[in-house]
């Protein structure tokens, strides 16, 4: 009975402490930048606000060009999105239900591009987008992103074709649906949480990137949003409110998808590394 | 044959993107531009000789190491603790299970916007510090070499152990109960459990993690160049911050094709020792 107990508050004591120290930077973030300046730089902070204001986010959307990089994000992580979905939900379908020959080896290479480090390719990737004309557009971000996001993609995709059982296409093919037809009218639509996972996962990490988006975008016009917010950190005087508030923001379509997908995507992620 | 054309337009897209940039990272470090544009001759391996010898390479590298082990202690000690936990059932589990990769995906600059403003002089971090005595004055976390490492490290860490936790926390639940009940019945204790089924069990997840882990880890650039920009005195910069260095403010682009040709090949030597080592003893399932 006591070793029971003892074991029970073990384990609250550490969920506790897991969710804290995961969850609690955040809450003080969010909660922070509705406060007024004088209580963000007081020298006893508060847990709870005792002030509410708007005036960082109102800063922060007239007179700052935060709205142009917003828009910028948004269309690099959609376009990426799209790109990355029409890429790989094709490659998958070939590589897990068509049994190709050869595919397993297939299959290894596009892991391998997937645990490539992006590092050793920015050198070279910004050479060939300028000499192709593309620096300083945002299509080309588009295309960075795509390469970084469609390998784990198709190894997150895995988990959710695999398990479609293979009857389905076969009576599909007996009906003389080709396989194209086979893969958008039964394959596609019961995978359909897979798909989700993979177009919010790609949208998520366009929306972050920061290393490419930093040297291929030169004018103020073109920034995307994490790079035009570390811009506003590398300012003479730090204004925390602004950039509590910009943090808040940029952080926020990314907690709506989340909360949209959560389950199916920490499945998609780890089932591939599992099965 | 038709069946290769689903997977053709992703396999161009990445020839065209990793393999003919890698090539031509290769051209590029043999010749001798600095700005992207400009023309360049042909110097061989006059700048693979330069680097070889100069003494902020092999510190970089020696940084990156330090980096990349550090990553992986801090992160597998971290990831293993929440694993064991979220696998027990308790309220909320759903939640917590979901959630706790929260600082995961939410994107770098905002990590590195929260811990510059907790870790700041005037910051809750060194509020807690001085109020509980164990300083005095604020500490700045990122003006000495080592606490500065240390910090990136941490704040690396706490970013990326949760993606491990959910990937060893699916691995921990494909394990089937009934070795566990088993092992109880033979008075196994909860420790003498972990060491002979979990971990055993755990292998090729824990080999996948820690090939993958280590590339990716090593690849982290934002993280250090936003919080420290390589500083105090260099102290965080590791390779990747040395070649975005090299290549956009020192304005020497082929030398920083060649920093990345040598830190490629010593990944790749990597990798293959990995896999020689530690790749799982068991025949492989196909």
């Amino acid at each position: 009975m006591i070793r029971r107990m003892r074991n029970r508050v073990f384990l609250a004591f550490g969920v506790f402490v897991l969710l804290f120290i995961i969850i609690a930077p955040f809450y003080y973030v969010i909660t922070s930048s509705f406060k007024a300046p004088q209580e963000i730089i007081a020298r006893t902070p508060t847990l709870i606000p005792q002030s509410f204001t708007l005036q960082h986010y109102e800063k922060l959307f007239r007179s700052s060009n935060f709205p142009i990089y917003l828009i910028n994000s948004l269309i690099v992580a959609s376009g990426a999105m799209l790109i990355c979905v029409a890429l790989s939900t094709p490659a998958a379908y070939g590589l897990y239900r068509l049994r190709l020959p050869g595919g397993k080896l297939l299959f290894r290479v596009i892991l391998v591009t997937y645990a490539f480090p992006g590092v050793l390719l920015l050198i070279p990737l910004y050479g060939m987008l300028s000499q192709l004309g593309l620096i300083d557009r945002l299509s080309a971000l588009i295309v960075i992103n795509v390469t970084f996001t469609a390998p784990f993609a198709v190894w997150m995709l895995r988990a959710f074709f695999t398990t479609i059982p293979p009857e389905l296409e076969e009576a599909a093919a007996l009906d003389g649906a080709t396989r194209l037809q086979a893969l958008l009218r039964i394959v596609l639509p019961l995978s359909a949480p897979g798909v989700a996972s993979v177009a919010i996962f790609a949208f998520i990490t366009s929306w972050t990137e920061y290393m490419f988006a930093s040297v291929l975008i030169l004018s103020d016009a073109n920034r995307t949003l994490p790079v035009g917010l570390a811009g506003i950190i590398g300012q003479y005087q730090v204004d925390w409110g602004l950039l509590l508030a910009g943090a808040t923001v940029t952080m926020l379509p990314v907690l709506i998808l989340f909360s949209l997908v959560g389950r199916n995507f920490v499945e998609g992620l780890t089932a591939g590394a599992v099965k | 044959m038709g069946g290769y054309l689903f997977i053709l337009p992703l396999l161009l897209w990445l020839a065209a993107t990793i393999l003919y940039p890698l090539f031509s990272a290769i051209a590029l470090s043999m010749q001798d531009i600095r700005i992207i544009g400009t023309a360049g001759a042909f110097v061989g391996l006059d700048n693979y000789v330069r680097i070889l010898g100069s003494e902020s390479f092999w510190q970089a590298f020696g940084r990156s190491v330090v980096w990349v082990v550090g990553n992986a202690a801090v992160q597998t000690l971290a990831a293993f603790t929440a694993a064991l936990i979220l696998n027990q059932k308790f309220p909320g589990q759903q939640f917590a299970r979901i959630w706790i990769i929260l600082s995961w995906i939410v994107p770098t600059v905002v990590v590195v916007i929260i811990w510059r403003w907790l870790l700041s002089s005037s910051g809750v971090v060194n509020f807690i510090l001085i109020t509980i005595g164990l300083t005095g004055e604020p500490i700045g976390f990122f003006s000495a070499s080592t606490s500065a490492a240390a910090s990136v490290i941490l704040i690396n860490a706490w970013r990326w152990f949760p993606f491990m936790a959910v990937t060893l926390l699916a691995a921990l639940q494909s394990i089937p109960g009934e070795l566990y009940e088993a092992a109880a019945v033979d008075g196994a204790t909860a420790v003498q459990r972990f060491w002979r089924i979990t971990l055993p069990l755990l292998q090729p997840v824990l080999f996948v993690l820690g090939l993958v882990g280590t590339l990716l880890s090593f690849n982290v650039f934002d993280v250090i160049w936003l919080l420290t920009g390589g500083g105090p005195s260099n102290a965080t910069t590791t390779l990747p911050v040395l070649i975005y260095d090299t290549a956009f403010t020192r304005y020497r682009l082929s030398q920083a094709a060649a920093i990345s040709v040598l830190s490629g090949l010593a990944l790749l030597l990597f990798a293959l020792l990995f896999i020689r080592f530690m790749a799982p003893k068991q025949e492989e399932e196909s």
